[in-house]
């Protein structure tokens, strides 16, 4: 052995994690000047009357066909005062999503329809009670970071409001922070309520959000009302708002995926130009539904890699640009949790983890988002423990070449007994449900595939997973403000 | 139109990474010291005397080698090497970056494609093995999936590379035995070539052989590797390194560890051969510690083999790496999430022989199911790989502003042309619930099973074209070759 002196070794650059990169800045600048000039040249559709209002008095040209174009400089501007940093903190108290570039969250699907029964395996419409299961495994699954509202459900007491009662079923069943949908601005003023209630106060939510809006829109660059109307009540509010622009390619946008994210770029703009004029400062963070569609043109793919390339890409735009970014995740064209839905999730939580996206959203969701599957969310919480292990990268030091320990050991030796393996395997992935026994003992515990072994950890975690409960007074509170609305929207 | 532009940067691919330059040259500076102060165990006498005439240290079978052996050894390996099919229909290049997915050797088992049980491996799945490989777009060389079970057992090897050569035309990485069966293949690639010269000239076939981790290479492994340099046949050399069990658990003593062991073969083979081609690689994970079983689908074999691939094109050689395998008994979503991680992984790091696709298991198993499943995959990681193409044209704005705002793209002619390259699955289902539920609601699983069977039943390979005087070739190579085998045997018995 060599006397060990102190060594000094510099100018070391070393990768913190894995790197990934689709595009480089000189391309990503290329499709932003290309943003501009679609704002420019053709602009946007703004029906809503406070926001034409609010373009009218700024410098964009407002045609009498309610076309807005918007000269590049307010576009710079308004860059210029959206956040590059924000968080979401779930109803404990606990910061737990930082917002910011590179960081990822991951989280449930949203409005699903229908869901697979788990007693009769068939297809059925989405309950209240399955919302609060699939919200209590979102809370017990550790690598799952916000609750979004898996599915659409079809009993609530009054349907009118539904989207309050879903927030009632998440926020009781999981201390994650939120991301809600909103029936209108009306559905979103409430639950904005509901969320300063616990929060203590507007300010108080202002600084430590518990939730953020999801919108999806279908029509680039056409700003339908109802979505404006959310969009400037978060913008006073300072509510963190996910804007998704839903595009299939050739058929509300380009063939190409440099077209569609110019496209989906240009509207993301005009949306962040519009909330700007209401009131600088909002979270706004930028993702949409990029992607082919089925042969009718109904459909969008949620599982194609034209998804997982423009989601991925989408967000490297974002992040130059210092804004925030949500992409979809886990999710799959397949009917059923199989190795199709195994296979498009893995990919798509892969590129959309890689490239840095804030919030990846719609783990778990089947039949292109139709279906919510409780199954679905928790085989993603493995692959994200395996492609967040690839993601460590490797950490090049002294200790980790272990050039010493070889030497000790030598040529034909053996580590399994050496400190060294001992102090550093735990440093690997261990899987739950993936399953590496051999063949024999494989056979002897009954042969069970992947299926097999995901459907009774599943009832596990319904059985045996009690969230911290929320405050009865606060339920009350919260069922105060519903009541109001219940009985105004019949 | 002309361009104008200036000082545009364009990534052609996506671009992926694990190690910094610093990073890889530690990494490299570990490989050097280790072969220089801990040195490999090599039970080659000729391979030892010729390190030893080169200024190697030898003691033994002890063997440490000077940086500027294997410093001299890099600069002789080829940039680029060149393996044709048999029948000219294809050259594969083998060069920094360029890509290609196949099956691995020698699992035991074989999960029957009728029945889907495991069984043994039969002498007519090499050839099935080999058509599937054939018939697949994604899968761009050939290995067995198996050991021939049902042959002279130590001729296995050579029965293997007969059936499979015949029936495809992508290159095939055989292995063998002995410098004996490993000199029978040789012979059967050149009746395949036509003639030695023709062979010479190209070769069309890739050898693959193992040293012994951690350090240490056996006679055959090394005498096969001489061989295969005198002969100037590509071939790989690389070891199937286990974290925590033959190398370090930490990943960059892994990769230090994995990197001498190829390095070996490559100053031997370049001492022998200046300019022969080498491969360096392996499969690289580690021992799961629950079942003490090596790990085929764990996430450290993703990130090791893309590693690994990145310090090869640091030393400028070429790479063997791994995905497309699971630890899984069973087709099912298992092994799609660890063979999507592993396929993925690899696409991106640009590894030249992508090997182990099939294999379930952790490698007791081999999988012409997995393998069909994998392909689709491949094609699927392969969209995200090649990255976007930006330019006027694509960027679209002329599309967007004359659409204008909610405006349609159907049957528009930038559509038309774009359109069409959209990736097309062939197992993946886009349908409607409704349709997808009238047509009997099938899974994943059950369209991989009927494409792999609608393969094996109506894919015929190039068999019918192999030349009447290769194949009568063939049929006296193996008879010779059965003949030795019964001397030896022979042999073996009147010595004990």
């Amino acid at each position: 052995m060599l006397e060990k002196t102190m060594l000094i070794k510099m100018n070391q650059q070393v990768y913190g994690t894995t790197m990934f990169q689709i595009l480089t800045d000189d391309q990503i600048e290329q499709i932003y000047f290309a943003a501009l000039d679609v704002l420019e040249i053709s602009g946007g559709l703004v029906f809503h009357a406070k926001a034409l209002e609010l373009f009218g008095n700024s410098d964009a040209l407002v045609t009498d066909t309610n076309r807005v174009r918007i000269p590049n400089a307010m576009v710079e501007q308004a860059l210029g005062s959206c956040p590059s940093k924000s968080n979401l903190t779930g109803r404990n108290g606990k910061r737990s999503i930082k917002l910011q570039k590179n960081e990822v969250a991951f989280g449930s699907g949203a409005d699903a329809h229908f869901v697979y029964d788990r007693k009769t395996g068939e297809r059925r419409k989405f309950t209240l009670a399955d919302l609060e299961a699939a919200a209590r495994i979102v809370d017990y699954l550790p690598r799952l970071d916000f609750c979004m509202s898996y599915g659409r459900v079809s009993d609530a007491p009054n349907a009118a409001v539904y989207d309050r009662y879903q927030f009632l079923a998440i926020i009781k069943n999981s201390t994650k922070p939120l991301v809600v949908t909103s029936i209108d601005v009306n559905g979103l003023k409430d639950q904005w309520k509901m969320a300063c209630l616990i929060s203590g106060g507007e300010k108080k939510f202002r600084l430590s959000p518990l939730f953020a809006n999801y919108i999806t829109s279908d029509s680039p660059l056409t700003s339908n009302t109802e979505i404006v109307d959310q969009l400037l009540f978060a913008a006073d509010k300072g509510i963190p708002t996910i804007y998704s622009p839903c595009s299939g390619l050739g058929v509300n946008a380009p063939a190409t995926i440099a077209g569609v994210l110019v496209q989906t770029l240009a509207d993301a703009l005009l949306t962040m130009v519009m909330c700007y004029l209401q009131k600088p400062g909002m979270p706004l963070i930028l993702g949409g539904v990029q992607t082919i569609m089925d042969k009718d043109n109904k459909t969008l793919s949620f599982g194609s890699p034209e998804l997982h390339l423009a989601s991925a890409a989408g967000t490297e735009i974002y992040k130059w640009l210092g804004l925030l970014s949500a992409s979809p995740g886990g999710c799959t064209d397949s009917k059923v949790v199989d190795e199709q839905a195994a296979s498009e999730s893995v990919m798509s939580i892969y590129n959309s983890f890689m490239t840095g996206t804030n919030l990846i959203h719609h783990l778990g969701c089947l039949d292109s988002g139709l279906n919510g599957s409780l199954s679905g969310l928790v085989m993603c919480d493995e692959i994200i423990g395996m492609i967040k292990q690839i993601g460590k990268g490797i950490a090049v030091t002294d200790e980790t070449l272990a050039l010493d320990i070889l030497q000790e050991i030598g040529p034909g030796g053996e580590f399994l007994s050496h400190d060294h393996t001992y102090d550093h395997w735990k440093e690997w992935f261990r899987p739950t449900i993936i399953d590496r026994s051999n063949f024999e003992v494989w056979s002897e515990a009954g042969s069970k595939s992947y299926n097999e072994r995901l459907e009774p950890e599943v009832d596990r975690i319904l059985e045996s997973h009690k969230p911290e409960p929320l405050d009865q007074r606060l339920i009350q509170e919260m069922k105060k403000i519903i009541n109001l609305s219940d009985k105004k929207e019949v | 139109m002309m361009s104008t532009q200036t000082n545009q940067i364009v990534n052609q691919t996506s671009q992926f990474s694990i190690l910094s330059e610093d990073q890889k040259e530690r990494i490299f500076e570990g490989m050097i010291e280790t072969l220089r102060d801990t040195g490999v165990h090599l039970h080659h006498d000729q391979a030892r005397d010729l390190l030893k005439e080169h200024g190697a240290l030898v003691d033994g079978v002890s063997v440490k080698i000077p940086q500027n052996l294997i410093l001299d050894a890099l600069a002789t390996v080829p940039p680029v090497t060149i393996v044709q099919s048999w029948d000219g229909s294809k050259k594969t290049r083998i060069e920094k970056n360029q890509v290609l997915f196949g099956p691995g050797p020698t699992p035991p088992n074989f999960t029957d494609p009728h029945t889907l049980e495991r069984r043994k491996y039969v002498r007519n799945d090499a050839s099935l093995v080999a058509r599937v490989c054939e018939a697949l777009p994604n899968i761009g060389f050939v290995q067995s999936l198996g050991t021939i079970s049902d042959v002279t057992v130590s001729l296995a090897d050579v029965y293997e590379f007969a059936e499979m050569i015949q029936n495809t035309t992508k290159p095939i990485l055989s292995w063998s035995y002995t410098r004996d069966t490993c000199r029978d293949i040789h012979q059967i690639a050149i009746a395949m070539a036509g003639g030695e010269e023709a062979f010479k000239q190209c070769p069309n076939y890739v050898f693959y052989g193992e040293p012994i981790s951690p350090l240490l290479s056996d006679f055959h492994a090394m005498d096969k590797a001489m061989y295969n340099a005198q002969h100037g046949i590509p071939q790989v050399y690389t070891p199937c390194c286990i974290g925590g069990g033959t190398v370090p658990a930490t990943h960059a003593g892994q990769l230090v560890c994995a990197f001498s062991e190829s390095m070996l073969g490559v100053v031997v083979a370049q001492l022998i051969n200046p300019g022969t081609c080498v491969i360096m690689g392996g499969v690289q994970s580690i021992m799961d510690m629950q079942y003490s079983v090596y790990a085929y689908g764990a996430p450290e074999l993703s990130l090791l083999s893309a590693a690994l691939t990145e310090m090869a094109q640091y030393a400028g050689l070429p790479m063997f790496s791994t995905a497309g395998c699971t630890d899984t008994k069973v087709l099912d979503p298992q092994g799609a999430i660890e063979a999507a991680t592993s396929v993925h992984s690899a696409m991106l790091s640009g590894a030249n022989f992508i090997h182990d696709v099939g294999y379930f298991e952790s490698g007791m198993t081999g999988s012409v199911l997995q393998l069909v499943m994998a392909d689709e995959l491949i094609g699927m990681s392969h969209v995200v790989a090649k990255g976007i193409e930006v330019n006027e044209e694509t960027l679209s704005v002329n599309e967007i502003c004359n659409a204008g705002p909610g405006g349609a793209y159907l049957d528009t002619d930038h559509t038309k042309k774009y359109a069409s390259a959209f990736w097309k699955p062939t197992l993946m289902d886009r349908q409607s619930y409704e349709d997808w539920a009238a047509e009997g609601k099938k899974t994943m699983k059950d369209r991989v099973i009927e494409k792999t069977r609608d393969i094996i039943a109506n894919f015929e390979g190039p068999i019918s074209k192999v030349p009447e005087a290769a194949r009568q070739k063939i049929a006296e190579i193996l008879q010779a070759a059965e003949e030795r085998e019964a001397q030896k045997a022979e042999a073996d018995n009147k010595g004990s």
